[in-house]
């Protein structure tokens, strides 16, 4: 009787949830971030009002509840109260633990969103032995950005960087100093593809329903295997839906750019299932650069589709099925002119990826994530010569990759988590620059186990095995502790390792540029043919020794190590240093090893670097004032090739000498002569200012990034490194702002961005566009 | 109070976005200035534009005195004084017709040439003719980078570019014996101080050079 009449009433609202006799209890044990049981919080089933506080340990029962769909709330002083959902059977005893996260981390955007039950990924990426940061939905909205590059290159020690040398269209991610091939990305914890010469073009990527963005910086081969050498970048699409509701977006502004979203999303099923479906339109006329250019860009224009949803639906209290779905599809046409010379450059490229996956809850802590995932990924990119009609052929292919994997984890005594997986791979390339299609399996187990010794103490550690049908079998482990003396202060320390399988490209490529030098590029499966086919028909001058050592490349590998420190003085401020330092060997680079007649280089590829990429990232963040929060990071890198260092040092080798333009004659290179490896800025900033005025819905942000001054090409003369009388791209400062303001109930929110508000432009840096204003307007229905 | 605050912020910030809207940057890439009043400056002279390495490219001969293309059937006279050749017409060569190296070989020409590794402005006067007799090249073109290289041009082996050696110059003597000095300064349209594109248009040529009329070695350029 007692809960008769809010049943009622529930009833009235809620005409899904039946009322059945036999009731069912709920229990758990509540959580914070840390894994820390929060005892005296309050757990209410919203809609029957029934509940309790937790114990000592955390833990929370709730009896005698009837079957159905309920919300059920957590409060606890010092965390925020959020609402998980749960679905109860007739006599079921539904095991629910419960997270909440700490309201003293207000500061850290880390927790602002609840975490929720991934079910994409048992293994959480804030919880792996390298330093990771988390770029939330808020963060995002904020500045108001489109497309993931943009968004990235605002991160601390994240560069966009175009890849002169691979042709206009060749751009990509930077992190911690190593090019765009040894960052993994990743799609709700799956591998996109799709690759330039290695370089992942993020702008192929709306931001647009993005839950998150979550960034592992160092070696994560143990979880992720090849390619994750320096870091992963995870894109974390919607995951939970819990009301019906559509919205709709637009955004206007420079450059003719349009970005158009609507997204529907809903329960059903009672509640049982659940999905959205999203659509995106993008489009911009693109940016030039180069003042030499009559006609064209630099940043090329293009037009964008992109539709992505989700479905998920309980089959039952343990079992849950999710689906996940991407199409993108862009379409590019850059006309370009320098005052005559016209060629028409164009670019089509679909990529798609799509995932089952079967959730099952066994309780006691025992989960279970079986997956299958597809992606294809085909891109068509040639330039046309419109005086001779001739094609200059681009990046053509289409790639594959199926992917199988089980993922466990199970949860001991509350402090130790072990997630493994295993899996095999299987991929698919069919480029226009091979000979014939190519395809490589591999197989994998990986282990990871969080284990929180004590309140002082957490260790991470882990390890992986792959078997590569080309390569054999690899070892990856990884190891990480973090100790907290004092409350303020925690001190973290990591060791993990990296490989990266070398690419089809390195294996296989045939390729002259007939248009750009007339240079050719072998991969080392096809080089000694090659060659011989170049030396029948009489184009080579010379071959060099090291053409004997073309040979079976191996992976490439490194060392990561890690450590810093976090410190938070007073709740409102907050901040970590971390010096790292990777180690890489047997890095993949290309080397001449061939002279044509003209002087031409032929290249191939092989193990010979030794590079290390070392530095400091420095992150701070601070509430200055109620609703203004000040967040800054710096990040020193020093990336270079021991090799160069090895021969400057003992005054032999092709670095010894370095031509000084002053003097008018070559003299003894100094290790002091060399910058490092192009491309590389030897420091990098940014600060945010963000303020929030909740009575008036307004939010705004104003930022600043530093690129530090980082090396382009030789000019003075070739001695193979970057000296200073090389060409640099000078440093500079770019400006970004936006300002939001929420009306009509909430429903609708206007907001008006401005990118490099300094209008700051380079021909050195293509891919960086002008000054940049948009207007939008987002609608919510419902 | 917080209202004040918020007003103050809000002032603050339309104050500081107007000052950055009407000011704007950009870094400029400085081209090297050529002009001294004496030499002459040839922009952009295009070689056998629209081939490619597999079409090959058609030698085109220049006369310094006409500062003008001389046509092939004057392949075999004092007409012209430097050949374009072979890979993107970047090979300069002289017009000798005795030196079976030369395009002018079995004609009357009496070039010859001679790499000094010094800046355009700083070669002031031309080697004795046995220097031009030892002289062992007879074009310049891609640079090996080697200690006694000669090229002109060398390329980067990252972004693909070619790349102007700095401070070389090359001493010669024109088909009807006269000295001259020449500065080759890019083979991509408009000569920019960086190519910043794997197809900038090429090749077309940017040099300058200097033709001592009266006889003499006298090849200084500054007033």
């Amino acid at each position: 009787m007692k809960y008769f009449l809010p049943l009622l009433v529930m009833l009235l609202h809620f005409n899904h949830i039946q009322a059945q006799s036999s009731s069912a209890q709920i229990q758990g044990t509540v959580t914070d971030d840390k894994g820390n049981a929060v005892a005296g919080a309050a757990v209410t089933v919203i809609q029957t009002g029934q509940g309790g506080a937790t114990t000592e340990k955390g833990q929370y029962t709730i009896n005698n509840v009837a079957a159905g769909a309920y919300h059920i709330r957590i409060n606890a002083i010092g965390y925020h109260s959020i609402v998980v959902k749960a679905t109860l059977k007739a006599n079921e005893h539904l095991v629910l633990p419960i997270r909440v996260e700490s309201d003293m981390n207000m500061l850290n955007e880390v927790n602002i969103n609840t975490k929720k039950y991934n079910p994409d990924n048992l293994i959480d990426l804030q919880r792996t032995p390298m330093p990771s940061m988390v770029i939330t939905r808020k963060q995002i909205e904020q500045m108001g950005s489109r497309r993931l590059d943009e968004v990235l290159k605002e991160q601390t020690g994240l560069a966009i960087v175009n890849d002169i040398g691979s042709g206009a269209r060749a751009i990509g991610l930077q992190m911690q100093g190593f090019d765009s091939g040894y960052t993994m990305i990743l799609i709700d914890g799956q591998p996109m593809t799709g690759r330039n010469s290695g370089n992942f073009d993020l702008s192929r990527i709306t931001v647009a329903n993005i839950e998150r963005i979550e960034i592992i910086k160092g070696a994560s081969s143990c979880l992720f295997g090849s390619d994750a050498m320096a870091g992963v970048v995870n894109i974390v699409t919607r995951q939970h839906v819990s009301q019906s509701q559509g919205m709709a977006g637009v955004r206007y502004g420079t450059f003719n750019t349009v970005d158009a979203n609507l997204v529907g999303e809903s329960p059903f099923a009672n509640g049982k299932g659940s999905g959205y479906i999203a659509g995106n339109y993008y489009r911009t006329d693109g940016f030039n650069a180069n003042p030499y250019l009559s006609e064209g860009k630099t940043a090329p224009p293009y037009t964008s589709y992109t539709l992505q949803g989700r479905a998920k639906y309980m089959l039952s209290t343990v079992n849950t099925l999710n689906f996940t779905g991407r199409f993108a599809s862009r379409h590019s046409v850059n006309d370009k002119s320098y005052t005559g010379s016209p060629t028409k450059d164009k670019l089509d490229e679909d990529d798609l990826n799509g995932s089952a996956v079967l959730n099952t809850n066994l309780g006691r802590g025992l989960r279970i994530k079986s997956q299958y995932y597809l992606t294809r990924y085909s891109t068509g990119q040639n330039i046309t010569d419109l005086t001779s009609n001739e094609i200059i052929p681009g990046n053509n292919f289409t790639q594959y990759l199926h992917r199988g994997e089980v993922q466990a984890s199970k949860t001991w005594f509350n402090s130790l988590v072990v997630t493994s997986g295993i899996g095999t791979q299987y991929e698919t390339m069919d480029n226009d620059a091979y000979q014939g299609g190519k395809h490589q399996q591999n197989s994998f187990f990986y282990s990871q186990g969080d284990w929180k010794v004590s309140d002082k103490v957490g260790m991470i550690g882990g390890f992986r095995v792959e078997h590569h049908s080309r390569y054999g079998s690899s070892l990856t482990p990884s190891f990480g502790i973090n100790y907290q003396p004092v409350k303020m202060l925690v001190l973290k320390a990591a060791v993990a390792t990296g490989f990266k399988t070398p690419d089809f490209r390195q294996l296989y490529l045939v390729f002259t540029n007939f248009a750009g030098g007339g240079y050719t590029v072998l991969g080392t499966e096809q080089f000694a043919a090659e060659l011989k086919k170049l030396q029948d028909a009489g184009e080579i001058s010379a071959v060099f020794p090291n053409a004997s050592k073309v040979s079976k490349l191996k992976p490439e590998r490194s060392v990561s190590y890690s450590a810093g420190f976090t410190l938070t003085p007073a709740p409102s401020f907050k901040i970590d240093v971390n010096g790292f330092y990777n180690n890489v060997h047997n890095f993949i680079n290309t080397d001449q090893v061939a002279s044509k007649k003209g002087g031409q280089q032929v290249f191939s590829y092989f193990n010979i670097d030794k590079a290390f990429l070392s530095g400091l990232d420095v992150g701070f963040s601070w509430i200055a004032a109620k609703g203004l929060t000040i967040a800054g990071g710096y990040q020193l890198l020093y990336a270079k090739d021991r090799g160069v260092i090895d021969s400057i040092k003992t005054g032999t080798g092709n670095y010894a000498k370095v031509y000084d333009p002053n003097l008018g004659a070559d003299r003894r290179s100094k290790v002091s002569d060399y910058f490092g490896l192009t491309n590389r800025s030897r420091h990098m900033a940014n600060i945010r200012f963000s303020y929030e005025y909740e009575p008036k819905g307004i939010t705004g942000t104003f930022r600043v990034n530093y690129r530090g001054k980082y090396g382009f090409q030789e000019s003075n003369r070739s001695n193979g490194f970057l000296d200073p009388y090389d060409t640099y791209v000078a440093g500079f400062f770019l400006l970004n702002a936006s300002i939001q303001k929420i009306l009509l109930n909430k429903h609708m929110a206007v907001q008006l961005t401005a990118d490099n508000i300094l209008n700051y432009r380079d021909m050195l840096m293509p891919g960086q566009p002008g000054r940049m204003i948009l207007a939008g307007l987002n609608y919510r229905f419902f | 109070m917080k209202m004040i605050k918020y007003n103050y912020l809000k002032t603050l910030l339309i104050a500081v976005t107007s000052t950055l809207l009407i000011s704007s940057c950009t870094k400029d890439q400085v081209k090297p200035q050529l002009q001294d009043g004496k030499s002459t400056i040839v922009n952009d002279l295009p070689g056998d534009v629209g081939k490619t390495i597999n079409t090959g490219f058609r030698t085109f001969y220049f006369s310094f005195s006409t500062n003008a293309k001389v046509d092939s059937s004057q392949k075999k006279t004092s007409q012209w004084d430097i050949a374009f050749a072979k890979e993107y017409n970047s090979y300069v060569s002289i017009n000798n017709g005795t030196n079976d190296a030369s395009y002018g070989f079995g004609g009357t020409g009496k070039g010859s040439m001679v790499v000094v590794n010094k800046a355009y402005d700083q070669v002031t006067e031309a080697p004795a003719d046995d220097v031009f007799t030892t002289s062992s090249i007879t074009s310049a073109g891609w640079d090996s980078g080697s200690g006694d290289a000669s090229g002109w041009y060398f390329y980067d082996l990252k972004t693909h570019l070619a790349i102007p050696v700095k401070n070389r110059t090359y001493v010669l003597r024109t088909a009807d014996g006269k000295y001259a000095k020449l500065e080759m300064v890019s083979m991509y349209k408009g000569a920019p101080a960086v190519v910043t594109d794997l197809n900038w248009p090429a090749p077309y040529f940017t040099f300058r050079y200097y033709v001592q009329q009266d006889g003499s070695r006298n090849l200084s350029t500054k007033d």
